[in-house]
């Protein structure tokens, strides 16, 4: 009687309704309309700096923001309003005289709901690509500018941070030595004092003196084909409020390979990009970038500054499609997670209560990143410049919950492809696999879990 | 009397209640009270009453939708939220609570699916059931686009997709012209006679007079009268003749033979026929004169 076979078929049967019952109602139609007209008409609304990568970055950004909300708002209301107008209009109870268990109608609910993202991101992929593509091909910019873009966007690169100027085994036995000579700080043992060591030497490479040099080594773990630049983004601080122009040459050598000198005028407190050529990068194993500086009258201290990180290099790592293909699957399980908030929450509770719950979580969720920054602050707002932070007893309350909140939505906002997508940085399959795990496997699978033990006491009359 | 109570109960109910709750849990309408209910193998049970006696409430904890607040409840022996039982039971509920993007085929193939019903059998059964319930010329039309009998026919068809042992009916011959509620009727019986156990809800009492084995008349959450459908009617010490009309003078004779024996004058009144009657014959006549 309770063969699986005959579970997956009724899973299998359910969801397929789910989804024709998009497709009749003309859901699935009028919401590809909108996703086209949408993804189409945005760009040309927003044109940006009007620049191919302004161009670009507006089709990867926007687009690609506006169809996740579309598809957030649609899959919450097919997901919740969907399933409490069913149980309304008491079409479920028939469904559920006949032999279906409620988790397998939740189940099929689900995937049918997926289904109908999957489809929906598929289109969106799609007409991303295109419509890359075409503002590529049909810019009137110069062969250089297209390829420039090209090799911005069109491109997905991995990050790698420098080398750590001394290994861990070095640090220890430095440590060791220190320790034994005395001369370490009272109470810290030769793990203590070779962790703080390479912590000094990371900061001590962002400064850079009058007359100094810093030198990063990065490790190129899959050597490059040469086809593709490598991306080099930082940006220079000074210790002075002035703002003048440093000059600064790069010297940027291959291992065993290649050498060459790009002299560069950066201005402080502005993003630089340094672009090095992909014959330079060619096949070698590690990649060598020292950054002089030539006005040495100048007094100043200057940092280089990366949000408080060491420079990254970018280098180029797979194909664009496939990254956006795994950015997108992302999105799916992201949207996978929300259709089972709105299950659940359209399983429990009457539909405009349910639509209320589902909309008011999903509010919650797309302000993950302010949720962040209160909890690792403690302030709602940046305070003026010296003004103390006075909290009232209701503020620790409301700052404890946001701390609380800000746990269950720090993977989603780590999660979250967008970011990455914009700047060309590769996703990688691990990525993914976390986004799986993370998304379906425990947030889908807890709201399924909570869904179906109380949708399984519910009594539908 | 005794090998009836030997013969198996598919339904048994004892004390079975119902109260509905408000938000707060505080008891808001006891729709059914208390109630004793014994439905056996192969026999058609009428569940009679008024609006709001509580007969819908009462399919409803059968069909393990409404649990209730108390007594016991126990169907083809098991109990009525187990997911196994319900591969026995048919149900047409008092609406047709059908996805109206559907047509009646892809809407019988949905529930034969959630059956497990695959391959011919399950393509044949559903040609079968909508050949069945007259809609043959509608299969590939939308429910949305049905009227409220064809609506009917479908949930009907739905009922009897799995060939069920138990078939629970709520309302079934609302909506329904006559003829078609005749063959739901004659339907029916035939499936009483396979052995299959027919719970009908309703309130046309003719119908249910038609067809009924045995009734029991709901009122207010209580059965207020239970039992076979001929101990309710008759009345032991009076008799109905039909005869071909005499002459006048036989009819005195034996009237008056009668009243020297009986003390009362016998009624006479002609037999009329019934609009039933008239109604069949006519579009019976018709649609055999267009075929
Ligand atoms: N979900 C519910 N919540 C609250 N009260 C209910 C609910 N369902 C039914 N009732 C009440 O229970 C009583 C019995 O209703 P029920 O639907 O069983 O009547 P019925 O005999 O089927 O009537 P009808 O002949 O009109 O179909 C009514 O008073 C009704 O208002
Ligand atoms: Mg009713």
């Amino acid at each position: 009687m309770n063969h699986p076979q005959k579970s997956l078929m009724r899973i299998a049967a359910l969801a397929g309704l789910t989804l024709r019952d998009a497709v009749r109602s003309r859901l699935l139609i009028s919401l590809g309309a909108i996703l086209v007209i949408g993804l189409i008409g945005l760009p040309l609304l927003i044109s940006g700096d009007n620049t191919l990568t302004g161009r670009l970055q507006v089709i990867l950004n926007y687009t690609l923001r506006f169809a996740i909300t579309m598809l957030s708002i649609v899959t919450l209301w097919t997901a919740c309003g969907g399933v409490s107008s069913e149980i309304q209009d008491r079409r479920l109870y028939l469904v559920l005289t006949k032999p279906v268990h409620r988790h397998e109608l939740w189940l099929g609910k689900w995937l049918g709901i997926v289904a109908l993202n999957a489809l929906l991101l598929t289109l969106t992929g799609l007409i991303i690509g295109v419509m890359t593509w075409h503002t590529l091909l049909t810019s009137p910019e110069s062969a250089t500018a297209k390829r420039q873009a090209r090799e911005q966007f069109l491109l997905a690169r991995q990050a790698l941070l420098p080398e750590s100027p001394i290994s861990r085994d070095q640090a220890l036995s430095s440590a060791g030595a220190l320790v034994k000579s005395g001369r370490a700080p009272a109470g810290m043992d030769a793990v203590q004092v070779a962790t703080e060591l390479m912590k000094e030497l990371k900061n001590a490479r962002f400064v850079i003196a009058p007359t100094g040099t810093v030198r990063f080594v990065y490790h190129l773990s899959t050597p490059c084909t040469g086809f593709h630049d490598g991306i080099l983004n930082y940006k220079i601080e000074s210790s002075r409020p002035e703002r003048n122009p440093i000059h600064a040459i790069w010297d940027i050598q291959a291992a065993g390979g290649m050498a060459l000198h790009l002299t560069v005028t950066n201005y402080p407190g502005l993003p630089n990009r340094l672009l090095i050529p992909g014959s330079v990068m060619q096949g070698a194993p590690s990649l060598t970038l020292s950054y002089h500086r030539l006005d040495r009258s100048s007094p100043a201290t200057l940092f280089m500054a990366q949000n408080g990180q060491e420079p990254e290099l970018l280098i180029p790592s797979g194909s664009w499609a496939m990254n956006l293909s795994r950015g997108l699957f992302m999105i799916l399980c992201r949207l996978a997670f929300l259709s089972a908030l709105g299950l659940t929450a359209g399983c429990l509770l009457s539909t405009p209560v349910a639509v209320f719950v589902a909309f008011f979580v999903m509010v919650l969720l797309t302000m993950s990143g302010y949720v962040e920054s209160v909890a690792t602050s403690g302030a709602f707002y940046t305070p003026h410049e010296g003004a103390a932070l006075s909290q009232t007893w209701l503020d620790k309350i409301i700052l404890g919950q946001f701390k609380g909140l800000n746990r269950v939505t720090q993977p989603l906002l780590r999660l979250d492809p967008v970011p990455l997508l914009e700047e060309g940085r590769r996703i990688s399959w691990l990525l993914t696999a976390h986004a799986v795990a993370w998304l379906v496997g425990l947030y889908t699978a807890v709201t399924a879990l909570i869904g179906i033990l109380l949708f399984n006491r519910r009594e539908l009359g | 009397m005794n090998d009836e109570k030997n013969m198996e109960c598919v339904i048994e109910a004892r004390g079975l209640t119902k109260v509905f709750r408000d938000f707060w849990g505080r008891p808001k309408v006891r729709a059914v009270n208390g109630i004793n209910l014994d439905v056996r193998r192969g026999e058609i049970f009428g569940l009679l009453g008024p609006n709001g006696s509580g007969k819908s409430t009462t399919i409803k904890m059968i069909l393990g939708l409404l649990h209730p607040t108390s007594g016991q409840l126990s169907v083809l022996g098991e109990s009525p939220r187990s997911v196994s039982v319900k591969t026995r039971i048919g149900f047409m509920p008092e609406e047709s609570y059908l996805y109206k993007y559907l047509t009646a085929d892809e809407i019988l193939n949905f529930y034969a699916n959630l059956y497990g019903m695959s391959g011919p059998h399950k393509i044949e059964r559903v040609n079968a059931l909508i050949e069945q319930v007259g809609l043959s010329k509608a299969r590939d039309r939308r429910i949305g686009e049905f009227s409220k009998g064809m609506a009917r026919r479908i949930g009907l068809a739905q009922a009897l997709l799995n060939d069920p042992d138990l078939i629970l009916l709520d309302e079934p011959t609302s909506g329904l012209d006559p003829i078609a509620c005749r063959e739901v009727k004659d339907l029916l019986l035939a499936l009483a006679r396979q052995g299959k156990t027919i719970l009908i809800c309703s309130h046309h009492l003719s119908d249910m007079q038609d067809i009924c084995s045995r009734v029991a008349i709901l009122l207010q959450g209580e059965v207020c009268a239970t039992g076979s459908v001929q101990e309710l009617l008759a009345t032991p010490d009076t008799l109905k003749l039909t005869l071909q009309a005499p002459s006048q003078t036989t009819l005195t004779a034996v009237l008056d033979l009668l009243e020297r024996d009986t003390g009362t004058r016998p009624q006479v009144d002609h037999t009329g026929r019934t609009l039933e009657s008239v109604y069949i014959e006519k579009v019976s006549q018709k649609k055999s004169a267009s075929s």
